[in-house]
């Protein structure tokens, strides 16, 4: 039994310490605080420091949970605790350059629904809040995922297909040792419409300005997150900065993963580097120089432009470039 | 003689498709199924059939003293078309009887009228 | 006892209590009640004693109907045959009509004439029954008429509700002529190869297709999409589904679909052994595309919870038809499994809005909201079958999904053919159109305000838990332990639906595939690649471990409720700015206004074509057959 015993420890170390739970919190609300004090510059302001997010959190978590009248306890409770266990897990399967925690032949279906999930949690406590602002917050944010979910399954298709040249290929391993071996996904001139897709799809799945849609905090008050307060809702605050690395993280390795230091250590600082600036890059300025959409224009903008970036380059691989 | 059969039971199935889909009265379309019906019942018989055959009843010892030495007509499709007529006017019956009621509820066999239910 | 006999009796037994309850027990409820549980109980206990030998040995159990054996190379008697197709099918069709008996007695006790219910109701389940484990073709057409006509009247029976009528008139007309179409292929078939026993119709027609079978194909395609309900011939599914009593439309959603289900994959992998025709796994393909596309986009426009689940049953049954059109074991296995978890989550659902109309009184999303307080473990039971439609882990509408998914990937990468990509996309997103659905409903029935009305709502009586609480327990079962589903259920049935020697063999004795050409290929396992229990053990204990931790850190409280239903402390209050009260303006209905805003041109067609008009259906139907026919004649001669 030594092996099994070795092997549950192994996991639970994953899950729980590295790559899972505890690195992504921190990476996380890492990006957060860089991505606050960021547009705190833009803005001409100094911005609060970077381990903010942290202070943040750790106070949410010390203040009283009232759950409303009007919600359902056990759901309420539940919900972000089910997003946040899915968005550790996720992290297991994105390889930081020359590591994966766990590695099969279809991480990238996994991780997908996984990504899914991490939303539908939101949507569920939303609901069981029991609030007709959180209902309303819940039917926008259910539509942001249907916008974003189309193109993004043909950005996964196409970088399985380039992969796998006449096959398709999900395990994220095989697409990092491809690009080993090929350069990075990046420069493949067919794939540049959809890496520039998935860029677009970050912000809206991770839910920053301009497709904050589901929490505008001016019109409907959060949206889900309404009925929300201390333990739950510094969960909820975590899973969206969780969601920053993963995002950014599932892009490093996709498109950029060709980087070996050799060391481990210096591969998840490398990594951590890379996201960082692609946090800046596509949510940070993005944020700071617009204004948020209105439901059915996000819908479209999806559907049409970011879908016909996508599908453009599943095409171009499919003939073969 | 057979292909009369056959073009006999084609223009039956097909006036029977052209009631069921033109017509708005509920009761034609009733019957137009009930026509859809009655056109495959003569196809099955008639593919039973053998020119000059004669009707499958006999004695084993018949048989086996070569009296019936030959030709009759297949008796599977008669059973087959047997059952299906019985099926069919069962099923017709039910149908009438839904129009008799939707006519008590809705006042109208008219297909257009009965749309309670869409979308 | 001998084994041999186990089929018949379950089906005859099925039919003897259906005259039984009308005789003896119209007037006395205990009568009927105990006739109806014995019978289903004995029955599934029959079936069920049949996995051993079927599944696990691998045998094929046949009988003769008054033993009437074949006689001189032709089958004439007819013989009931259970391969592990077979046996799947009928494990699926007892489990559906025995939790539906048990929910039942509880859920039907208010209604007039139960003897007549209950009647149709074993004349519904020994049909199907019947339809699964027959071997001969043209038993099969009549177990399927008395199933359309069982079910129509079904649908008819609370003929007091809004729409029961037209929805039964409108399933029976659409359903003869998908009967009529059945029985015309099946005359076509009989000219061409004199037999109606299917072991020795695979065996004759193995040698390749004339005009004739060709024809007989098509029809019998076309007669069995009709009973499958895929598009477009689904919309007397929508109907009748949405008015019938709940334990029927879970019946009909159960096995009744399945029984059409079954009858394709029958006849185009067994019968006439075609699917290596890429034209026939294209059309299949396109029609079970177009199937669960369309069933999940009406869903998401409806505002009557039964009908939305009817919708859905429809988008569901398109998976599977599309995974077997697919034409590889890996499809095979992933519509099966499909079918299998569709019958047990759909089940569940329509159990839960039959729990909710008993309750509450009304199905209408609009007028409903808030129960998860009143009833809680309802709400459990219908969170797991929302969570297994949509394909959430570790239910099991994930595990069949993803095989799909991993189906429709290979295919596109064997054939290079960009419409499995497309196929593939689809079903991706079809998947998340259904969990939109559902968040639909869930918001709208069970969470949101508590509605004035229902403040004094129950939970459901025993009865009518029991077949929820079991059914929610399968879902999870089925996807947790994938693996031993695979091994006992999946395996031997896709086994059985590609060899067939042993199925022709045992009907016509031994050799007689062989001489007709009939070969085996064996089937490989299905690799489920991310698969491992230890994983998912030590996953469980992290969420435990987390949930744990918020509660602890949270100390959640919430506040004491006066007499009046108003809240002591303002702070458990739900947030309304200001305002005395509020609800969401937008209705329960339309929550994803914002979607369906976008797709007004989509809607506005998918309108006119769901007019309600029964010869607006009956066109769409016969313009569909005559497509099925064209294509097949033109690709397969």
């Amino acid at each position: 039994m030594p092996e099994t015993a070795q092997y549950i420890l192994w996991t639970a170390f994953y899950i729980l310490i590295f790559p899972g739970a505890l690195f992504t919190s921190v990476v996380g609300l890492f990006l957060a605080g860089v991505d606050r004090k960021v547009i705190a510059h833009m803005q001409r302001r100094i911005g609060p420091p970077i381990r903010q997010p942290m202070y943040d959190f750790f106070k949410l978590l010390g203040k009283e949970t009232i759950i409303p009248h009007a919600a359902n306890k056990f759901v309420f409770l539940a919900a972000p605790v089910i997003g946040f266990v899915s968005l550790a897990i996720i992290m297991l399967f994105i390889p930081i350059f020359g590591f994966t925690a766990v590695s099969g032949s279809a991480d990238l279906i996994v991780i997908l629904y996984l990504i899914t999930i991490g939303g539908v949690a939101l949507i569920v406590g939303g609901s069981a809040s029991g609030s007709p602002y959180a209902g309303i917050g819940v039917s926008r944010e259910m539509v942001t995922m249907m916008s974003y979910e189309l193109p993004f399954v043909l950005v996964l298709l196409a970088v399985a297909r380039k992969v796998g040249g006449s096959t398709l290929v999900f395990s994220m391993e095989q697409i990092s040792q491809w690009q080993v071996e090929n350069g990075h996904m990046l420069f493949q001139w067919s794939m540049i419409p959809a890496a520039i897709a998935f860029l677009l799809i970050i912000p809206a799945e991770v839910g920053m300005q301009p497709f904050d849609v589901a929490e505008a905090e001016t019109e409907i008050c959060e949206g889900p997150l309404i009925e929300y307060s201390g333990a739950p809702l510094a969960v909820f605050k975590l899973n969206t900065a969780m969601k920053m690395i993963i995002m950014t993280g599932l892009f490093t390795s996709l498109f950029l993963g060709q980087f070996r230091t050799g060391y481990y250590w210096a591969d998840a600082l490398l990594f951590v580097a890379i996201c960082t600036v692609l946090t800046i890059l596509c949510m940070t300025t993005v944020h700071a120089v617009t204004a948020r959409l209105k439901i059915e224009h996000l819908f479209k903008f999806y559907w049409t432009i970011v879908t016909g970036l996508a599908l453009s380059s599943l095409i171009l691989v499919w003939l073969g470039l | 003689m057979m292909i009369v059969n056959y073009i006999a039971s084609f223009v039956l199935i097909a006036l029977g498709l052209y009631t069921v889909c033109t017509k708005k009265n509920l009761i034609k379309i009733v019957l137009g199924m009930g026509l859809i019906d009655y056109g495959v019942n003569l196809l099955i018989v008639s593919f039973g059939f053998n020119e000059g055959g004669t009707a499958p009843i006999y004695q084993l010892s018949d048989l086996l003293n070569g009296v019936a030495s030959g030709y009759f007509v297949d008796p599977v499709p008669q059973a087959l078309t047997l059952t299906s007529i019985v099926i069919g006017a069962c099923v017709e019956a039910m149908a009438l009887s839904l129009v008799i009621m939707i006519y008590r509820k809705y006042r109208s066999v008219n297909a257009d009228e009965v749309r309670r239910l869409r979308g | 006892m001998n084994i041999q006999n186990f089929p018949v009796l379950a089906v005859m037994l099925l039919f003897l209590s259906a005259f039984l309850v009308e005789i003896f027990g119209s007037k006395i409820a205990a009568i009927r009640n105990f006739i109806t549980i014995v019978a289903v109980t004995v029955s599934a206990a029959l079936i069920f004693a049949l996995i051993p030998a079927v599944l696990i040995k691998g045998e094929v159990i046949s009988y003769w109907m008054g033993n009437w054996e074949p006689v001189a190379g032709y089958a004439i008697g007819i013989g009931y045959e259970v391969d592990a197709l077979s046996l799947f099918f009928a494990l699926l069709v007892v489990c559906t009509f025995w939790l539906s008996a048990v929910y039942s007695i509880s859920y039907m006790k208010d209604d007039h004439h139960l003897g007549h219910y209950y009647t149709l109701f074993l004349m519904l389940s020994g049909s199907v029954l019947g339809l699964v484990l027959t071997g001969d073709i043209f038993n099969m057409f009549v177990m399927i008429e008395i199933m359309t006509f069982a079910s129509v009247a079904l649908t008819a029976f609370r003929n007091g509700t809004e729409g029961a009528l037209e929805g039964a008139f409108k399933y029976l007309v659409i359903g003869s002529i998908g009967s009529s179409l059945n029985l015309a292929g099946i005359a076509l078939l009989y000219a061409e190869c004199h037999t109606l026993n299917m072991a020795q119709l695979s065996a004759i027609l193995s040698g390749g297709l004339s005009p004739t079978t060709v024809m007989a194909f098509a029809l019998i395609v076309a007669g069995f999409g009709v009973k499958s309900y895929m598009v477009p011939f689904h919309t007397p599914a929508a109907d009748s589904y949405a008015v019938a009593p709940t334990a029927a439309s879970m019946v009909f959603s159960g096995m009744v679909n399945k029984a059409g289900v079954y009858g394709m994959i029958r006849m185009v992998y067994i019968v006439f052994r075609a699917m290596d025709a890429s034209a026939l796994q294209m059309l299949l393909v396109i029609f079970g595309t177009l199937t669960m596309f369309v069933g999940v986009t009406m869903a998401l426009a409806q505002h009557e919870f039964k009908r939305l689940l009817a919708y859905h049953s429809i988008s569901q049954i398109g998976y599977v038809i599309m995974a077997v059109g697919l034409g590889s074991t890996l499809g095979l296995t992933g519509g099966l499994f499909h079918a299998m978890n569709h019958t047990l989550f759909k089940g569940l659902l329509f159990l839960t809005a039959g729990a909710v109309l008993k309750q509450a009184g009304t199905t209408n999303l609009d007028a409903l909201g808030g129960l998860s307080k009143r009833m809680p473990r309802t709400t459990l039971y219908f969170l797991a079958g929302a969570a297994a439609i949509s394909g959430i882990p570790p239910f099991n509408g994930f595990a069949s999904k993803w095989i799909i998914y991993q189906a429709a990937y290979t295919k596109a990468v064997e054939s290079g053919n960009f419409l499995y990509v497309i196929v593939t996309v689809a079903g991706l997103i079809v998947s998340v159109m259904t969990l939109a659905s559902f968040i639909k409903v869930t918001q709208a029935v069970f969470f949101g305000q508590l509605r004035e009305e229902h403040a004094h709502v129950q939970e459901p009586p025993f009865l009518m838990r029991l077949p929820m609480f079991l059914m929610a327990l399968l879902c999870s079962a089925a996807g947790l332990f994938y693996p031993l589903v695979n091994r006992y259920l999946l395996h031997p049935a896709v086994d059985a639906t590609v060899n067939v020697t042993n199925y022709i063999d045992k009907m016509m004795g031994d050799g007689y595939a062989a001489a007709a050409g009939v070969t085996n290929i064996p089937v490989q396992e299905v690799q489920f690649s991310f698969w491992d229990p230890l994983l998912w053990l030590v996953l469980f204990v992290v969420v435990f471990v987390a949930a744990a931790v918020v509660i602890m850190a949270g100390k959640g409280s919430r506040g004491r409720v006066l007499e009046e239903g108003a809240v002591a402390d303002p702070k458990y209050a739900t947030f309304f700015s200001g305002e005395q009260e509020l609800y969401s303006q937008v209705g329960g209905s339309d929550l994803f206004w914002g979607f369906k805003k976008n797709w007004k041109a989509y809607y506005r067609v998918m309108d006119k074509l769901h007019s309600g008009i029964v010869t607006d259906y009956t066109n769409m139907a016969v313009i569909a057959v005559g497509v099925i026919v064209i294509v097949m004649f033109i690709f397969l001669i």
